[in-house]
């Protein structure tokens, strides 16, 4: 189970030199188990492996990589050695005992060196020695002489090193450079022998003497050999044979009595340098596995646990390694069981301290509980955000990625427990818990709901009151209450927006939004989102709420275009989608920013801010549900204003009228490959009036099929596009026509009779078509000369100038005479015709000192005597 | 006498008709492009009779050069090197050849009375600092071609000229100076002028008669009843109330002008802000220096000068407000030009209408 962060620990422990001594040889015979246990598993395990060494981020793979390249040299190297050696051989002695005499020249000379301290000497032979005794061994076993060679040459050079730590005086920079060679190779060969050198080192004469070379290695091969997958027990079946040994090789004996005081001594470590957090884990859970007896012992044990295991994904970008993260699921689980069972002990924050290194802290008298100091809900909003990073880091479209989806499934039951137990605790006020405590383990329970479909919710709600004992409920989500999605999502923000202020209530109201957008609650969540009045104050908080905000904003498009509103959707979707950074806004992926430099630490808060896969909203169906609307309403508007160039054009879309000029600017258009290529010709085909055309290309997208009620949308957009192409028609070419008969427009375009009129009836109405509806004979019957000339427009044009103009001198004006209005007396003056270039010479006009009164006169300003013509 | 009449100001223009023609002609060949031409004649006693004119050989430009260069070397051509030297030898061959060799000055093709420009200004400028007495013909291609034939006669104002010499054109000098767009140009009257000769030929020009044939008239009563029809002069065209396409180009134009000169506000305001943040500087900069005499006082230290700034500090420099005043009197020009135009029309309305009122 530690093998891989053996990977890590290993590049660690090469890379820095005072790490060394921390080392327990105890720790290293287990490594060398695991690591044997990973060359056995790693073919059945690679899936395994690979997603731990992608946690690792690289340096733990190349790190795999160059030890690989490392062991493939020596063997070859060891190969031509060999053909060397025979070719040399003259005298006739056995292969075998050469060979041991070489080692033993080998090992004096290594001594010799000692004495004299030169370490460039021992790297060499070291070297050497390696070399030959690879050739040596028997199975896995070492000759002796040779594990006595290394075993005192580690101790030698641990000496040393401590030495070399105390005297001032360095090392010239050969022999310095020796030792480091030393210490890192002697580190990684030492692994191997761990055991032989173990068995050495607790009684040297005994070993060397000994005949029989089975017991030391027996453990290596038995393991070796195991079944792949070697669980916990498995390994404590394995550490039977042996005792705890610490660094100095003294036997760690735990027992209650001691128990608190190696949790303080893990504690108290915590943090700093050259610890070791996997070895206090693992120190942890025997505590854990061996002793607790009293429940304030398991308590503390376990919440040091769980925070040790969160430490280890602390450093960089890393996140928690997946069993560490089970198995800090399953403590946590453990300890919300502990605490429901013994209701005398609670876990509140800013409880004090217990000296509790000699006696055991009792329940003080008078009080009726036992506080630890600690935080539930820290403890779940952790392992929450650390789901979280891991799920980031898969790649969505791995089975690995929806395997660690299940696990938010008890995510959810331990954020539920964890609620349940707030619950309880809140129900003493003697406790005094904070309601924001509460209130982060709700919103963390809403997190997970509110974008799910409701189905989905009632699995999740069913599971976690399984987990619960029958009589357990909750006093905000009552066991009846939590059948019905929408109930308890209902419930859970009102809760939040009852109790909690500022960015919690924006984000529980946001929740609430979303998740009745995506059940189709139109109106509802529309009113909702208005009633908030979050657009005024969203860009004051911050951009994870943002993000929640644009989620929804979308979320509601998507469920106005459900319900068929298409002119609701567009305006809803514009904001996200009219920018081109969908991607960025929702926090779906990183935009690559070409001309911007953004510095690692933004691009590292930006990755972290990513929504794992499943939070996910499609961004090609918004895409098409964006380029659809836009179409049904930029097509006729482009019809409209069409015939009059000049007037100021009206622009809905501004991303679709880019689209549109890019694909009409097209020589050859093939068939239509993409969403957007589709939506395109569609949008062409319309404009032509072609509208069964418009509706074949639209229908032919396949993205609609990830829209719930897929015929029910294109039965409504079929709809659309054709009350749409027959605006586009009408607006293309009124002119052309006098009268047109209703009949023959509702058979074009295959609308019911009284559908045309309703539509031509509410173009006359706005203004848009200049034309009256004879009901007796049924036509359409336009009136001409109604649009404005060329110069009508241009003289609109001109008196919109002309009036900003005088607007401009006005301003000018009054901040040249700093407001003292009278200096421009307008009444006098008013027949005056006061044109722009008049002040031009001079500031002009008396100036008889300020009047209060008339100092916002500016405001009043009517344009003067121009101005008046102008507006008139 | 002569003395007296060499002083005089210019009160009026006197144009040939043949010169009106000549200019016409060229003008309207090179349209759109604009045309220049130098103009030769005499100065009579405060009114200058332009006798004769001659065009400024047009430049052949390379077909890689844009249109717009072939205007803007036309509108150039006056005060070009190789244009003065042309312009001196034609001088001397009329000279030969007895023709009045004065030259009065340059005329120049507009359209729609666009020809307001730093050009125009520049050219006029290049002949009024020689000779007081020289003007500038304008002739308005676009609103001839309407009917009524459009030449007008500037000369730059004393004023201009003298603010344009020192080519000061701040607020502040336009300020002391009252010079306003109003005050750029002078328009002088413009009389055209037929020899006697060419009036009595004119008188005697024939009414073409209406068909070709006129039919004999059978007998004397036919003659009293129904007399020869002469062709009415000079038809129904003048009652043409087509002022549409008149009023869209002037409108062009005028958005031309309106945002050319926001142009020039925006420049403004830009040395504006640019100067506010100068000036801020600089007295911080006193406020500092202040404070370090202070206490050099205190400290007995001789004072540093305080009048460095000038040195260190560089107040930005004003733009010209020419551009502007040109733009305001180009404005004005259109304005006018409309004004005229549908006072014309206007009238024509007004007739139509009252013919139709019941009586």
């Amino acid at each position: 189970m530690s093998r891989f962060f053996r990977g890590g620990d290993d590049s660690s422990t090469d890379s820095s030199s005072e790490e060394e001594e921390v080392y327990t040889s105890e720790e290293e015979e287990e490594k060398v188990q695991a690591e044997d246990e990973s060359s056995s598993e790693e073919e059945s395990d690679e899936e395994e492996s690979d997603e731990e060494s992608s946690s690792d981020e690289e340096e733990g793979t190349k790190k795999k990589g160059a030890s690989r390249f490392l062991q493939s040299d020596d063997e070859s190297e060891e190969e031509e050695e060999e053909q060397s050696d025979d070719e040399a051989t003259t005298k006739v002695k056995s292969a075998k005992d050469k060979r041991f005499d070489e080692l033993e020249s080998t090992i004096s000379q290594i001594q010799n060196g000692q004495k004299i301290n030169d370490w460039s000497l021992i790297a060499n032979e070291f070297d050497k020695l390696n070399r030959q005794v690879v050739k040596l061994q028997d199975g896995s076993k070492a000759p002796k002489s040779y594990i006595k060679a290394i075993a005192d040459l580690e101790d030698f050079m641990n000496e040393t090193l401590a030495k070399q730590k105390v005297t001032p005086k360095k090392m010239n920079a050969t022999n310095a450079r020796g030792l480091n060679a030393v210490k890192q190779r002697i580190r990684k060969n030492n692994k191997e022998y761990q055991t032989q050198i173990d068995a050495y080192r607790k009684d040297a004469d005994a070993f060397m003497e000994s005949d029989d070379e089975v017991a030391a290695p027996k453990v290596v091969s038995k393991v070796r050999f195991e079944a792949p997958v070697v669980s916990a027990e498995q390994q404590e079946e394995d550490d039977k044979g042996f005792s705890t040994v610490d660094s100095r090789g003294k036997v760690v004996q735990y027992t209650p009595e001691s128990i608190l005081k190696h949790l303080r001594a893990i504690i108290e470590s915590r943090g700093k340098k050259n610890t070791d957090r996997l070895e206090q884990i693992k120190v942890m859970e025997t505590l854990n596995k061996v002793v607790p007896i009293t429940p304030y012992q398991k308590i503390r044990v376990l919440q040091t646990l769980i925070s040790a295991r969160f430490d280890l994904g602390a450093g960089g970008a890393a996140q928690m390694p997946l069993d560490q993260w089970k198995a800090a699921e399953r403590d946590l689980a453990s300890l919300l069981e502990i605490l429901e069972k013994e209701k005398d002990h609670v876990v509140v924050e800013g409880a004090e301290e217990w000296d509790d290194d000699d006696k055991l802290p009792t329940i003080p008298e008078g009080e009726k509980y036992l506080k630890v100091p600690g935080s539930v809900v820290s403890l779940i909003e952790r392992l929450d955000d650390e789901l979280t990073r891991s799920l980031q880091a898969i790649d969505p479209h791995t089975s690995e990625y929806i395997d660690r989806l299940t696990d938010e499934g008890s995510l959810y039951n331990t954020i539920f427990r964890g609620l349940l137990y707030y619950e309880h605790l809140r129900k003493d006020a003697s406790l005094e818990v904070p309601q924001e405590s509460l209130n982060r383990i709700i919103q963390r329970r809403l997190d997970h709901v509110y974008y799910k479909p409701a189905q989905v919710v009632k699995i999740l709600e069913e599971n976690a009151w399984k987990q619960v004992s029958a009589e357990a409920d909750s006093e905000i989500t009552p066991r009846s209450q939590s059948g019905d999605a929408g109930k308890l999502i209902n419930i859970l923000s009102n809760y939040l927006f009852e109790n909690s202020e500022g960015i919690i209530r924006a984000r529980a109201m946001l929740c609430q939004i979303y998740f009745l957008a995506l059940h189709d609650e139109y109106y509802k969540s529309r009113d909702l989102m208005l009633t908030s009045h979050l657009q005024e104050t969203i860009a004051n908080f911050d951009i994870a709420t943002q993000i929640l905000y644009n989620r929804t904003l979308v979320q509601v498009g998507l469920c106005a275009f459900r319900k068929g509103l298409v002119y609701d959707a567009q305006n809803t979707l514009q904001e996200i989608c009219g920018s081109g950074r969908q991607k960025e806004l929702l926090a779906q992926g990183v935009m690559i920013q070409r001309y911007s430099q953004v510095t690692p630490e933004q691009e590292r808060l930006e990755k972290q801010r990513q929504l794992p896969f499943h939070m996910h909203i499609n961004l090609e169906l918004l895409e098409c549900v964006y380029l659809t609307c836009s179409m049904l309403l930029e097509i006729p508007l482009l019809a409209q204003t069409g015939s009059s160039p000049d007037v100021k054009k009206r622009i809905i879309s501004k991303t679709y009228r880019r689209m549109l000029e890019y694909h009409e600017r097209q020589i050859f258009t093939g068939p239509p490959e993409n969403t957007r290529d589709h939506v395109m010709q569609a949008s062409k085909a319309l404009a032509a009036g072609e509208w069964k055309k418009a509706t074949d290309f639209i229908h032919s997208i396949k993205i609609w099929d990830l829209m719930p009620n897929t015929e029910g949308i294109k039965t409504m957009l079929a709809k659309q596009i054709q009350e749409e192409g027959l605006r586009t028609y009408l607006f293309t070419y009124a002119p052309f026509y006098d009268t047109l008969a209703i009949a023959t427009l509702s058979s074009m375009f295959e609308l019911d009779s009284r559908k045309v009129s309703a539509v031509v009836s509410k173009m006359i109405s706005h203004e848009e078509l200049a034309a009256a509806l004879d009901q007796v004979t049924e036509t359409v019957i336009f009136r001409k000369g109604v649009e404005l000339s060329r110069l009508q427009s241009l003289a609109l044009t001109l008196s919109d100038k002309a009036s900003s103009l005088i607007e401009t001198n006005e301003r000018t004006l009054e901040q040249k005479t700093q407001g003292s209005a009278n200096a421009f007396s307008r009444k006098d003056n008013r027949g005056g015709g006061q044109r722009g270039g008049g002040q031009r010479g001079g500031r002009g006009g008396a100036r008889t000192g300020g009047n209060p009164q008339r100092q916002a006169g500016g405001t009043q300003f009517t344009g003067g005597a121009l101005g008046n013509a102008v507006r008139g | 006498m002569a003395e007296v009449q060499k002083d005089a100001p210019i009160k009026s223009v006197q144009v040939e008709a043949l010169v009106v023609m000549k200019i016409v002609k060229h003008c309207s060949t090179s349209f759109p492009t604009v045309a220049t031409g130098s103009i030769v004649g005499m100065d009579n006693n405060g009114a200058i009779e332009v006798t004769n004119s001659f065009q400024f050989p047009s430049v052949d430009v390379s077909s890689s050069d844009s249109h717009s260069d072939a205007s803007s070397l036309a509108a150039a051509a006056p005060r070009a090197k190789a244009n003065i030297v042309y312009q001196n030898e034609m001088i001397r061959h009329l000279k030969e050849v007895n023709v009045d060799a004065n030259n009065v000055g340059w005329y120049t093709s507009a359209t729609m009375g666009n020809f307001i420009n730093m050009s125009f200004i520049e050219n006029q400028y290049h002949y009024q600092k020689e000779n007081e007495k020289t003007v500038a013909l304008v002739h308005d291609v676009s609103r001839s071609s309407q009917g009524a034939l459009s030449l007008r006669a500037f000369k730059l104002s004393p004023e201009f000229m003298t603010a344009y010499k020192e080519a000061k054109f701040t607020t502040e000098s336009l300020r002391n100076s009252k010079l306003t767009y109003k005050d750029i140009f002078v328009e002088l009257p413009v009389n055209v002028h037929n020899s006697h000769l060419l009036t009595s030929f004119l008188h005697q020009i024939p009414a073409p008669p209406k068909s070709a044939e006129i039919p004999m008239p059978a007998s004397l009563d036919d003659i009293r009843r129904d007399p020869v029809q002469i062709p009415a002069h000079p038809g129904f065209e003048s009652l043409d109330l087509s002022i549409d396409p008149f009023l869209e180009k002037t409108c062009d134009l005028l958005l031309d002008s309106i945002e050319s000169h926001y142009t020039d506000l925006n420049n403004h305001q830009y040395y504006q802000r640019q100067l506010t943040r100068e000036q801020f500087k600089i007295t911080q900069w006193q406020a500092k220096r202040k404070a370090e005499n202070a206490a050099r006082l205190a400290a007995k230290q001789s004072p540093l000068p305080e009048d460095e700034w000038q040195r260190l500090f560089k107040l930005p420099q004003e733009p010209s407000r020419l551009e502007g005043m040109l733009n305001a009197r180009q404005v004005d020009q259109y304005a006018r030009q409309v004004d005229a135009f549908t006072a014309n029309i206007t009238a024509k309305m007004f007739a139509v209408r009252g013919n139709l009122l019941p009586e």
